[in-house]
């Protein structure tokens, strides 16, 4: 060839023709286009001979040729597989902590993602059972809430609507083809033979029966409810009172407002867990309190509606629809309430129209307040959790590998000069990884199935694993190992193909890009962890200041039991006589009524002072009430029974004289039954505020009240015992109602476990958290681990030297770990702001709630360095206690 | 055999494998089809056509020779096999039957 002048064919055309060509053709087909690029270069000069050089190279690119290559690029791999499977084994064998540190470390991480992804699955199957499904609509209301006129959305958005709207739906809008009430919450005692418990009621009409795919497992879903005295059990319910024999045709008793009649006519499977819609016993709504009467009244709001419409409906008209109805049943009420109204209405607000949900969107609404309702956020923290804890197992994987790879490099050297090609290299190196992987994709697996109880427990759902979603389960979480393979499989592999064997092979190849990428990851890391263990303090702190705060009144040692007396005076009766027989008994020290006990709902009345619009929280209570719950009387003076007129009195709070702006309150009268003739109530005391509400809110106006038929009956009893024996206590109690109401079961639960009630769904959030810090902990320092040792191992020599030097041991200990100081604190100062800004969001929700002061940060950045250093202390001890002579030997 | 077809470039490039013996490759044929017919041919057409003929068995191949131009490439040198021989003969012997047999064309052969 010519020295002179660069003239060479295109290389990248031959490079083409070199991996598309059968390789024993190719050496003669190159050969000859290169004797024909050197005859053109003598006739037509160099330009031209590469032109003609390209289009001959692509005229090669034949079908006869191309096809002539054995497709056998398989069979070639199939042929390595066997050894490739043999290495991998070794290896792992050789280095069984590192293996498993990364097998357990990756399969944590895949067990939380798939319990999470069921956790989300199970969010959204929520109603997905029904078959009219996509037919069925709740129907809501939304209403200018003059409590909130000023707020930037000053709608109350409700499931409760009137009574009497859905006949008036059936009838008079053609898109409607069934529609049903549904009631729940209510208990009553119910009675057959000596069998008396008290059950919850849940009121429908009889379309329910047909609208939703709720299994009948005995009745005509046709006929029920025909008859006003149906009733339709569980098959739960059946077993409980009726054990093996057939319920239907068999009566209940049951107390509504008085003892009552019920034939069972229908035996109906028990809603699973994932539906909005919970029973036990239903009644027609026509047996509902005041039913005759709300049935009129279109200003009342206390029944939810659901329609189901016709396949074809549209929605638009049928919207106009309903504001038609709306326009002719409350056209009048509406103009009203506008025109009574305290505060400014905005013209073009609506005082109230109706709107209407499709079934599957129910579960997740939040803005509707419902059963079970769940905040889709929820799903998507975890799912970030989970993520959180995959990445951090990931990059675990990749440092750990890239920093055992040191050891490969002779054997890919050897490999290579033997004949290996790199993506041969590559191939195995990636083959290692999936296997790695695939067992970490078993131990997954595993860890979830022994793990569900629990979660179950924490998340209070019922998922189960079935055929079903195991297979889901089972194909998502393998897609994603192969993206976690490839991704974390993927650096390494490229990296140690990357190995010239001329250099391996000599000896003393040191690659001092290893260092210089793991410290961002380890960084990373403990940032992440670093940002866990500081939310899962605050979260702890805040959690045990809201459990341990002082409500202002006490609510150990008391049980809370309703009376079933139904709603009228001879509840009070009842709480007057077993307060006198409980004299008798020494461990019954109090004995109150109230109408309803704390976190078992409220009363909030509204009324119009001197034009102003006012609320303020309402209990029922006797002259014990304050006493038995210690609640601190500011001014003024308890309830006294034998004073008459105290039965108009009111006892206050703080927040509702400040809220009327008295100074003088023990003077005042509360007018809140807007009498315009007398003064209204006059308040003989004030007590200091105590949280009646949960610790999210602050504290709102509230009056006590010994008035019977305006404020209420003494529904629910309080009775305080002795602390000595709480057991003798209960089984006391329990004695003397039996004694005194033989007829009614006896439901008790204890005050402060209600109270703590309310806070159980952020318990079980402390919980998840918790959980997922001491996961991310134990990944991050098993990483930490791994790093820390293979570092240690690539200085032994040095140190080796170092202790010939004279170094000290204390001088090698500082010297190892130096460099991981360094990096948990860059890690720290990373992750306190961030966790700062989450958390401040977090706390927002409590009125009442911790402050993140600068001890909390303080001590997370100690715990996390704590833990960083024990991780490594121990190949850093290892490594000073070693021999220098056998270190030195290495050579 | 002799039943058998063979297209018009694949019987010329059989017949310039005949004719070059030792020398029969790629860039040769191609030469001498333009020296002896004035016919240009693309090489790469010349090599799919002799793979051809080598999987039905009328030429043979082999690698060797290996020269500098080349760049150290060796060639693939084709021969021709008994049954291409005997394939040309018959062919030709078909053709100069058919040919004698036009009016125009008077053979002395």
């Amino acid at each position: 060839m010519s020295k002179k002048e660069i003239k060479s064919p295109p290389q990248f055309a031959l490079n083409i023709l070199r991996r598309v060509c059968p390789p024993d053709l190719y050496e003669g087909i190159e050969g000859d286009l290169l004797e024909q690029f050197e005859v053109d270069v003598k006739v037509a000069g160099v330009k031209k001979a590469r032109r003609r050089f390209m289009g001959n190279a692509i005229r090669f690119l034949h079908p006869s040729i191309i096809l002539r290559n054995k497709f056998s690029f398989d069979l070639i791999n199939t042929i390595m597989i066997g050894n490739y499977f043999k290495v991998a084994v070794r290896n792992i064998q050789k280095r069984k902590l590192y293996s498993f540190i990364n097998a357990f470390g990756l399969s944590i991480g895949i067990a939380f993602c798939m319990l999470i992804y069921l956790f989300t699955m199970d969010e959204k199957s929520f109603d997905q059972f029904h078959e009219n499904r996509l037919h069925i609509y709740r129907i809501e209301e939304k209403s200018f809430d003059t409590w909130q006129h000023d707020s930037p959305d000053p709608y109350r958005k409700s499931a409760w609507i009137q009574t009497g709207l859905k006949q008036v739906l059936k009838d008079e809008l053609p898109e409607v083809v069934r529609a049903t009430r549904y009631n729940k919450g209510e208990t009553a005692v119910v009675r057959y033979n000596e069998k008396v418990f008290t059950e919850s009621l849940t009121y429908v009409d009889d379309d329910f029966f047909s609208m939703f795919s709720f299994n009948l497992l005995k009745g005509n879903a046709n006929k029920l409810f025909k008859n006003k005295s149906d009733a339709v059990i569980t098959s739960e319910i059946a077993k409980k009172y009726f054990g093996d024999e057939d319920p239907i045709g068999k009566t209940l008793q049951i107390s509504l407002q008085k003892e009552a009649s019920f034939i069972v006519a229908g035996v109906i499977e028990p809603a699973p867990v994932n539906s909005s819609l919970q029973f036990q016993i239903i009644l027609p709504q026509e047996h509902r309190w005041g039913y005759e009467r709300n049935l009129a009244q279109w200003g009342n709001f206390n029944t939810p509606t659901f329609v189901q419409l016709q396949p074809d409906v549209d929605l638009v008209s049928f919207k106009t629809n309903l504001d038609k109805l709306t326009d002719k049943y409350m056209g009048d009420l509406l103009k009203k309430w506008r025109e009574e109204a305290t505060v400014p209405i905005p013209a073009d607000a609506k005082m109230m129209e109706y709107q209407f949900t499709q079934l599957p969107d129910w579960h997740l609404k939040t803005e509707i307040s419902w059963d079970k309702v769940s905040d889709p956020k929820y799903s998507m923290i975890l799912g970030g959790i989970a993520l959180l804890i995959l990445l951090i197992a990931c990059i675990n994987y990749i440092s750990l590998a890239l920093t055992t790879s040191a050891s490969r490099r002779t054997e890919v050297g050897i490999r290579k000069v033997v004949g290996a090609q790199r993506n041969q290299l590559m191939y195995q190196f990636g083959f290692e990884s999936m296997m790695l992987v695939l067992i970490s994709l078993c131990i997954g697996i595993g860890l979830v199935i022994v793990f569900l109880p629990a979660f179950n427990q924490f998340t209070n759902k019922g998922i189960e694993l079935n055929s079903i979603n195991l297979l889901q389960m089972t194909t998502v979480s393998t897609g994603l190992m192969m993206v976690v393979g490839l991704v974390a499989g993927s650096y390494p592999s490229i990296f140690l193909s990357r190995f010239k064997p001329a250099l391996v092979l000599k000896g003393g190849f040191t690659s001092k890009l290893q260092a210089g990428f793991t410290r961002p990851l380890v960084v990373v890391q403990f940032a992440l962890s670093a940002f866990l263990i500081i939310s899962s303090i605050v979260m702890y702190r805040q959690m045990h200041y809201i459990t341990t705060k002082e409500l202002g009144y006490s609510k150990e040692q008391i049980l809370v039991i309703p009376t079933h007396t139904g709603w009228n005076i001879e509840a009070d009766r009842y709480v007057q006589r077993f307060r006198e027989r409980a004299q008798q008994e020494p461990l019954i020290t109090s004995v109150t009524g109230t109408s309803s006990s704390f976190n078992q709902g409220y009363s909030r009345y509204g009324y119009k002072i001197k034009e102003v619009q006012k609320s303020a929280y309402v209990y029922a209570a006797d002259a014990y009430y304050i006493p038995t719950l210690e609640i601190a009387l500011l001014q003024g003076r308890n309830f006294d029974a034998t004073i008459p007129s105290d039965s108009g009195a009111v006892i206050v709070n703080e927040a509702l004289v400040h809220d009327m702006k008295w100074t003088d309150p023990l003077n005042e009268y509360l007018n809140w039954r807007e009498d315009s003739v007398g003064l209204g109530s006059p308040v003989i005391g004030v007590v200091k505020d105590y949280h009646f509400l949960s610790l999210e809110k602050n504290f709102e106006p509230l009056f006590l009240s010994m008035d019977k038929s305006n404020v209420g009956y003494l529904t629910t009893m309080l009775v305080k015992v002795s602390s000595n024996d709480l057991a003798a206590s209960v089984e006391k109690v329990k004695s003397v109602w039996k004694e005194l109401n033989p007829n009614k079961p006896f439901d008790y639960s204890f005050l402060d476990d209600d109270v703590a009630k309310q806070y159980a769904s952020y318990q079980r959030w402390m919980n998840i958290m918790g959980l997922a810090t001491g996961f991310a902990i134990l990944i991050s320092c098993l990483g930490l681990f791994g790093l820390s040792g293979i570092n240690t191992v690539n200085r032994t020599k040095e140190i080796g030297i170092r202790k010939v030097m004279g170094a000290e041991l204390s001088n090698i200990f500082i010297l190892l770990n130096r460099q991981y100081i360094g990096l948990s604190l860059i890690a720290y100062a990373l992750a306190i702001p961030f966790s700062w800004w989450v958390m401040n969001k977090w706390l927002d929700d409590f009125q009442f709630k911790v402050t993140m002061g600068w001890e909390l940060f303080t001590v997370s950045v100690l715990v996390g360095l704590g833990i960083a250093l024990l991780t490594v202390s121990y190949h850093a001890i290892k490594a000073a206690f070693v021999n220098p002579a056998e270190t030195l030997k290495y050579e | 055999m002799s039943k058998e077809y063979l297209g018009e470039f694949e019987e010329l490039v059989l017949t310039m494998v005949g004719i070059l013996q030792e020398e029969a490759y790629g860039n040769a044929i191609v030469i001498e089809i333009k020296a002896r017919l004035g016919r240009e041919s693309n090489l790469s057409a010349v090599h799919v056509t002799l793979y051809r003929l080598e999987d039905k068995g009328f030429v043979k191949s082999s690698m060797g020779g290996a020269t500098n131009t080349r760049g150290g490439r060796r060639k693939r040198i084709f021969t021709i096999t008994n049954a291409g021989i005997a394939l040309l003969r018959s062919m030709k012997e078909a053709r100069i039957d058919l040919w004698k047999m036009v009016p125009q064309l008077k053979f002395n052969y």
